[in-house]
């Protein structure tokens, strides 16, 4: 692989231990992907930080890096932790606090934006042709497929070690070449009725190729991330394609077969109905809720003082709640229980529900793997009706 | 260790054993030979902490190495090989006991 003299001297420790070590990281996997060099990056968003999923190892290797000097050189965010930094609710257990205190403050010292979502480009929206080293899966897959940017999915070190050396190696779809359509998806009348997220799940299970999507330009921006999300979950998709989306010149159409998904493709995705009395979880903020869905949650809540069946749980960015202070009270005041910079796939739940109800097909793929949960994916009008209806 | 492993849910880093369907097999201070990694990106920071506590495998051997499984040996500092011909190098080993690397030398020994 083609260094410049400022990697190999970086690679060879004369920027410290920390960059040498991210840069042997970058190099190493690089030249197993068959790279022929390193690309400069704008912005790395580093994903594997929630105290939850990488326990005491995680965090003492992430404190090691920052101990021995690592320090951002480009703009990074960091995804979301496992504990409410908003402290408004009371499903997610904040017990862990003290060590996800650890973590975040190593992240903080080496000089990221603590912004904790999973939704990085509400910060910053990447522009076309952009190289970025992402390592959260679905804001990846939103990356590429709906503003142009350039990103792998890159997982927690190394998109850590992209931040720390301002590089990230040059394969997969930082190539042009690699950014190819190949497979129609189109739906049957019947299957327009089913939720994003089932579509989502039905594609990352069925489909290798990155697949083309017309009927998706349809959607709006929630519908279109739940979508993407559920791909990259029940997938390994890092990119799709949808015309009149996906920035033009960020890809190359080539499609060689095209599939219908029909309505009973998409039932089995849908899950159990609530039974009758039981005590409903309505979630929504998978990925995190953007400012314009939250802004509809509360519309739609305006017909409804209280919940009936349990609880409904959103959740956001950390700093909409400082920002959007008079949005959350609005929502609080109607017993909607909002979580900031976690969510329950990356945290633990402090009270048990007989099902969830979801528009996220993401969430219902580790609530159902991690937590062992019930749960239902829908609309979001129906979430929100299941629990307040 | 003729499989693909999940460095998260299928290893124990605090013993340093793999659990399979036939049981638990120990991999510290072993030649760890499997076919490669597979699930979580959590995975990385499995291999660093074995490395960390001492229950890490000494050197690992696998068919096709990915980015997940070269990024926790990388910060673990445990070395890698990718064996062009696995199934040969499998089979060969199944009349061997011992295994022997040199680091940096590209070359394994069995006997």
């Amino acid at each position: 692989m083609y260094l410049t003299k400022e990697q190999e001297a970086m690679l060879r420790g004369e920027y410290g231990w920390s960059t040498a070590k991210a840069m042997e990281i970058i190099v190493r996997v690089g030249e197993s992907m068959g790279a022929d060099r390193l690309v400069e990056i704008v912005h790395a968003h580093v994903s594997g930080v929630s105290f939850s999923n990488i326990g005491v190892y995680g965090s003492r290797f992430i404190r090691d890096f920052y101990e021995k000097g690592g320090r951002a050189r480009v703009y990074t965010t960091v995804n979301p932790g496992c504990v409410d930094y908003g402290g408004l609710q009371s499903i997610i257990d904040n017990s862990l606090l003290e060590q996800q205190s650890i973590i975040d403050d190593a992240l903080v010292r080496m000089g990221f934006k603590p912004v904790f979502t999973c939704i990085p480009y509400w910060y910053r929206p990447p522009a076309p042709g952009e190289h970025l080293a992402w390592g959260e899966s679905s804001a990846v897959i939103f990356a590429n497929t709906f503003y142009g940017g350039f990103t792998n999915r890159e997982g927690g070190p190394i998109a850590l070690a992209a931040a720390i050396t301002g590089y990230t190696y040059h394969a997969g779809l930082h190539v042009l070449g690699n950014r190819r359509a190949r497979v129609a998806v189109t739906l049957a009348p019947d299957a327009y009725a089913y939720p994003a997220g089932t579509l989502g799940l039905w594609i990352g299970e069925n489909l290798r190729e990155t697949p083309f999507i017309p009927s998706a330009a349809r959607l709006g921006m929630g519908e279109l991330k739940v979508l993407l999300a559920s791909m990259a979950a029940s997938g390994s998709h890092a990119m799709a394609v949808i015309p009149g989306l996906t920035p033009r010149g960020t890809y190359i159409e080539e499609l060689e077969e095209r599939v219908t998904v029909e309505g009973r493709d998409l039932e089995r995705y849908v899950g159990e109905e609530p039974p009758p009395g039981g005590r409903v979880l309505g979630y929504m903020g998978c990925p995190h809720l953007s400012l314009g869905e939250l802004v509809e949650t509360a519309r739609l809540l305006k017909r409804h003082r209280y919940p009936r069946r349990g609880r409904l749980l959103l959740t956001i960015p950390a700093e909409y709640v400082s920002r959007y202070s008079w949005l959350i009270n609005e929502l609080k005041a109607r017993g909607v229980d909002i979580a900031a910079g976690t969510c329950p796939v990356v945290s633990r739940l402090r009270e048990r529900y007989d099902v969830v109800i979801t528009n996220s097909g993401k969430a219902a793929f580790y609530l159902r793997k991690i937590h062992g949960l019930r749960v239902r994916v829908a609309g979001v009008r129906e979430v929100v009706e299941s629990v307040y209806g | 260790m003729d499989q693909y492993l999940s460095f998260l849910g299928e290893v124990d880093p605090v013993r340093g054993v793999v659990k399979t369907e036939s049981g638990e097999v120990s991999i510290r201070g072993r030649v760890l030979v499997f076919k490669g990694g597979r699930g979580s990106t959590v995975g990385s920071y499995v291999i660093y902490a074995m490395r960390q506590q001492g229950s890490s495998p000494l050197c690992m051997v696998v068919k096709e190495a990915e980015p997940i499984l070269i990024a926790g040996c990388v910060i673990a500092e445990i070395p890698l090989l990718v064996v062009e011909d696995y199934e040969g190098f499998r089979d060969a080993l199944k009349t061997k006991r011992r295994v022997r690397y040199m680091r940096g030398s590209g070359v394994i020994y069995a006997w």
